[in-house]
């Protein structure tokens, strides 16, 4: 108990001025798991990074093993034992299990691979994490869960004595996340230290010793021992003191409003601002498609809808079903009066709808045109006379732009790719604004990824302007609740890729948020736990089953691309 | 403000002069110090008629070498240009020998180019294939073609057939006529279109461009047929001056000398960047080392040699060179 498997201590790291972590301590001994909490952009992702070795931190140590280091290399960081699972895994579909778990330190004999002492090997560490597959199985046709245990059979094989999940039940099952918590468990048992980073509060509860929970890079809250209480870190996330929050989470609304989701779809807010479902706004009915639905919601015109869930819950998909990206398998989508089915983004474009993707650099950006290029893409056309492009009207749509999202610096010829990522994603964001394209319902999935927090307001402060000014519809999907609180007049709760709660007006805060998806993802957890999948509910209620919304967004754009 | 801000979006493919270009096409110096080690060595490089010559040897590989440097801005890429500049010379000539109009025959010509570049364009564009796999495949399939659909030499394309080649507009020949206008006519396209922005885009991120409304397929299908007529085009160029056409020899290896062209221009083969003015430099810079190395009497393996040398170094230089703005 007194050997320490990992402590972290005063790690530091910056990224152009802005603290990703401030001076964090973790310590983590061998034979517990610790739990990291935290929202997306708390900093848990460069801690992970610092301990593998892909970045440097500022200052700090890292301590493996009794040795500490200053910084990581990814070499340094596997021999000194951490090994880290990422939520994309990192094995080799087209190799074999026994292939993948000895891939860069194989086995060989006369300068051949030794294919049987490996596969021998193999089977016993597959054994030690309970995986069905054998050493022979080609990863690729694995399903997720097995993918995962090969990976940490892999991790063992290293003899790792750190190791680190990232969000390991994201993409998977019910059914294979309570093996997981079982493997974890084992592993445990087994002397490792276990950082075990999750957004779910089951999890937490059932599996860890101890718990940190980050908030803007700090510590916010620290506490050993079971018997976490929900609402303590539930504040802590969401940076309220623990005292205040008594009633809110209590109040969480999802447990009541699942029985009558849609019932709520609060008029209120409607009436309010005088508009209703016939107003020009955005309306979806029983939209369905892969991984997601039926959802039905309504966007008045000049409304802020926001919607909160975690990661494979469905949001993503719902958008760019929405905006043609993804083909939908049922129900009706309607701006105004007008009904859009949109097989491309070009369709939704000429009725109006436009998103805003969340993964700037693969979907968004064209880092090397120049910002004119960029933010005037959409709209050359529209502006050309006689197949000609306007270079004048051009430029003035760009100055007005430029101004109205305060680009900086609103340099129409450097290159996209030169500015800041809060610049990057004005640039993106000023496609849709300007009048060449009648923009009428605005879709933006993560708004402010990797953006500083001055854009960031100025953002907010665009789309607002969007809203209130010219009436457009603004749909949004967001992990962040913070972001949901501020940018949101309402926010639908989504998970299993359905909307499974509402929230608006004075019950719309962080704290309920959190409760609400908490609450939402743990009902598939325990639904699982008490009866042994029934499958047709696990699958309803579990946004995690799904995995493809958890690969990564490149993937998804190659067999998209192929199939559209 | 008025004038300085029009050059502020004057599009890059339009700006000619100046340092910035200087620095972004450094083939200018290498082209000049070339060109005066050639005189001072030859002693006739400069002569007009040499000049003359060159340019008509560089005109062809001009008319295919800019709509091939849109189709690799756009991401994609053309091997088969040398057997489409055969199939269309022969059926340019071959019309043209049956006493067909010069007009219809030539048309005729660029329709076979057309159809090759049609079935590129589909297999790349709409059907997703690799466009290195597809091309290199038509590059043979379409020399086959050629050879089974006419398996003898042609020649005695009569007279009105040579005009193409042959003739002068303003004391300039025809090809270098046809050369420049395919150069100006790219330049603009670039510059001044909306389909040129979009070239770059879908060049430089496909899925952005996709996701920006723009349509991904069409831009760069349009492009294969044009490189496949611009081919054949040549194909017609080349049989009219040399009143012949071989199924076998004609343009072999043409496409390799036009992909070095664009490359030594700096289009990138990745896709989203290059310019026309880069294609010239580069059409120039072939042409003016293989008749310079000609005049000094360098055998013609030495020339190959040093053609392929130069590709490497100027990649090597692009390379390692520190990275100016683009």
């Amino acid at each position: 108990m007194t050997e320490e498997g990992l402590r972290i201590r005063g790690l530091t790291k910056s990224f152009g001025g802005v603290r990703a972590l401030d001076r964090v301590d973790l310590t983590v001994p061998m034979g517990q798991v610790h739990a990291l909490l935290g929202h997306n952009g708390a900093g848990k992702s460069t801690l992970i990074k610092c301990l593998g070795g892909a970045f440097p931190p500022d200052s700090g140590t890292i301590e493996v093993g009794g040795r500490a280091y200053e910084r990581l290399s990814p070499r340094e960081s596997i021999t000194a034992g951490v090994a880290i699972i990422f939520q994309t895994l990192s094995v080799v579909d087209a190799l074999t299990v026994s292939e993948n778990i000895f891939l860069g330190q194989e086995w060989t004999r006369y300068g051949w691979i030794d294919r049987r002492a490996q596969e021998e090997v193999a089977a016993g560490l597959l054994e030690r994490v309970a995986a069905t597959c054998s050493p022979r199985d080609r990863v690729g046709e694995l399903p997720m869960g097995q993918r995962q245990l090969v990976e940490i059979a892999k991790a063992l094989s290293r003899s790792a004595s750190v190791l680190v999940l990232d969000e390991p039940t994201a993409a998977l099952s019910t059914a294979e996340s309570d093996a997981l918590a079982e493997r974890v468990e084992d592993l445990r048992t087994q002397g490792l230290a276990i950082v075990y980073v999750t957004h779910l509060l089951a999890e937490v509860e059932r599996l860890a010793d101890a718990v940190t929970v980050l908030r803007d890079g700090r510590v916010a809250h620290h506490a050993v021992g079971a018997g976490q209480r929900r609402r303590d870190l539930v504040a802590a996330i969401a940076g309220r003191p623990a005292e205040t929050p008594d009633k809110t989470p209590d109040k969480a609304p999802v447990g009541d409003t699942d029985t009558t989701p849609r019932a709520t779809t609060s008029p209120a807010a409607h009436v309010a601002r005088g508009v209703g479902p016939s107003d020009g706004g955005l309306v979806l009915e029983g939209l369905r498609g892969p991984g997601f639905g039926p959802v039905s919601l309504t966007v008045g015109s000049g409304e802020r809808v926001g919607l909160y869930g975690l990661i494979g819950s469905g949001r993503t998909r719902i958008l760019e079903t929405l905006y043609g990206r993804r083909r939908a398998s049922g129900g009706t989508v309607r701006v105004g009066d007008r009904t859009v089915a949109a097989a491309r983004p070009g369709d939704a474009l000429a009725a109006g709808i436009a998103l805003v993707p969340a993964d700037r650099r693969r979907q968004g950006l064209f880092p090397t045109l120049s910002a004119h290029d960029n933010a005037l893409l959409p709209a050359v056309r529209p502006l050309s006379r006689s197949g000609v492009r306007a270079l004048g009207a051009e430029r003035r749509v760009f100055d007005a732009l430029a101004g109205a999202v305060g680009l900086r610096p609103a340099r129409p010829r450097l290159p996209a790719g030169s500015f800041s990522g809060g610049n990057q994603q004005k640039l993106v964001l000023g496609r849709w604004i300007n009048d060449t394209r009648g923009i009428r319902a605005l879709l933006l999935d993560e708004p402010t990824q990797g953006v500083d927090v001055g854009a960031r307001e100025e953002i907010y402060r665009v789309v607002r302007s969007l809203a209130e000014d010219r009436g457009t519809a603004v749909l949004f999907a967001s992990s962040d609740p913070e972001e949901i609180v501020e940018l949101a007049d309402r926010c639908l709760v989504v998970a299993g890729g359905r909307v499974v709660g509402e929230l608006s007006g004075a019950e719309l805060t962080e704290e309920a948020l959190l409760s609400a998806v908490h609450e939402a993802s743990d009902v598939s957890v325990s639904a699982d736990v008490s009866v042994s999948a029934d499958v047709s509910t696990s699958a309803d209620v579990s946004g995690i089953s799904d995995p493809s919304d958890a690969t990564p967004a490149h993937q998804q754009s190659v067999t998209a691309e192929g199939a559209v | 403000m008025t004038t300085a801000d029009s050059v502020l979006v004057r599009p890059r493919a339009l700006a000619v002069g100046g340092l910035g270009t200087l620095r972004r096409h450094p083939l200018i110096l290498v082209l000049a110090v070339m060109v005066l080690v050639f005189q001072v060595s030859t002693g006739s490089f400069l002569d007009p008629a040499n000049l003359r010559g060159i340019a008509t040897d560089a005109a062809t590989l001009a008319i295919v070498a800019v709509p091939l440097a849109l189709l690799v801005i756009s991401g994609y890429l053309d091997l088969s240009v040398g057997s489409t500049l055969a199939l269309g010379g022969l059926v340019a000539g071959w019309l043209a020998g049956q006493g067909q109009s010069p007009v219809l025959a030539v048309l005729g010509g660029l329709a076979a180019g057309a159809a090759v570049g049609a079935v590129n364009g589909v297999l790349c564009c709409y059907f997703g294939l690799s466009a290195f796999i597809v091309t290199l495949g038509m590059l043979t399939a379409v020399r086959g073609l050629a050879q089974q659909l006419f398996p003898l030499p042609l020649s005695g394309f009569g007279p009105g057939f040579a005009w193409l080649g042959g003739s002068r507009i303003a004391g300039i020949a025809a090809p270098v006529v046809i050369a420049a206008l395919v150069l100006v006519a790219g330049a603009l396209f670039l510059a001044l279109t909306p389909a040129g922005r979009h070239v770059f885009a879908i060049g430089v991120n496909r899925e952005a461009a996709y996701l920006s409304g723009i349509s991904i397929r069409r831009t760069p299908f349009a492009l294969f047929v044009v490189t496949g007529v611009a081919a054949a085009l040549a194909g017609s160029i080349k049989a009219s001056v040399l009143d012949s056409a071989v199924g076998g020899t004609s343009g072999a290896g043409f496409e390799l000398t036009v992909l070095t062209a664009v490359l030594l221009g700096g289009v990138a083969l990745s896709g989203g960047s290059g310019s026309v003015l880069g294609v010239l430099l580069g059409v120039l810079f072939l042409g003016s080392l293989q008749n310079g190395l000609t005049l000094l009497d360098v055998p013609t393996f030495w020339q190959q040699m040093a053609q392929g040398t130069a590709l490497v170094a100027g990649a090597a230089l692009a390379h390692f060179a520190p990275r100016s703005a683009r």
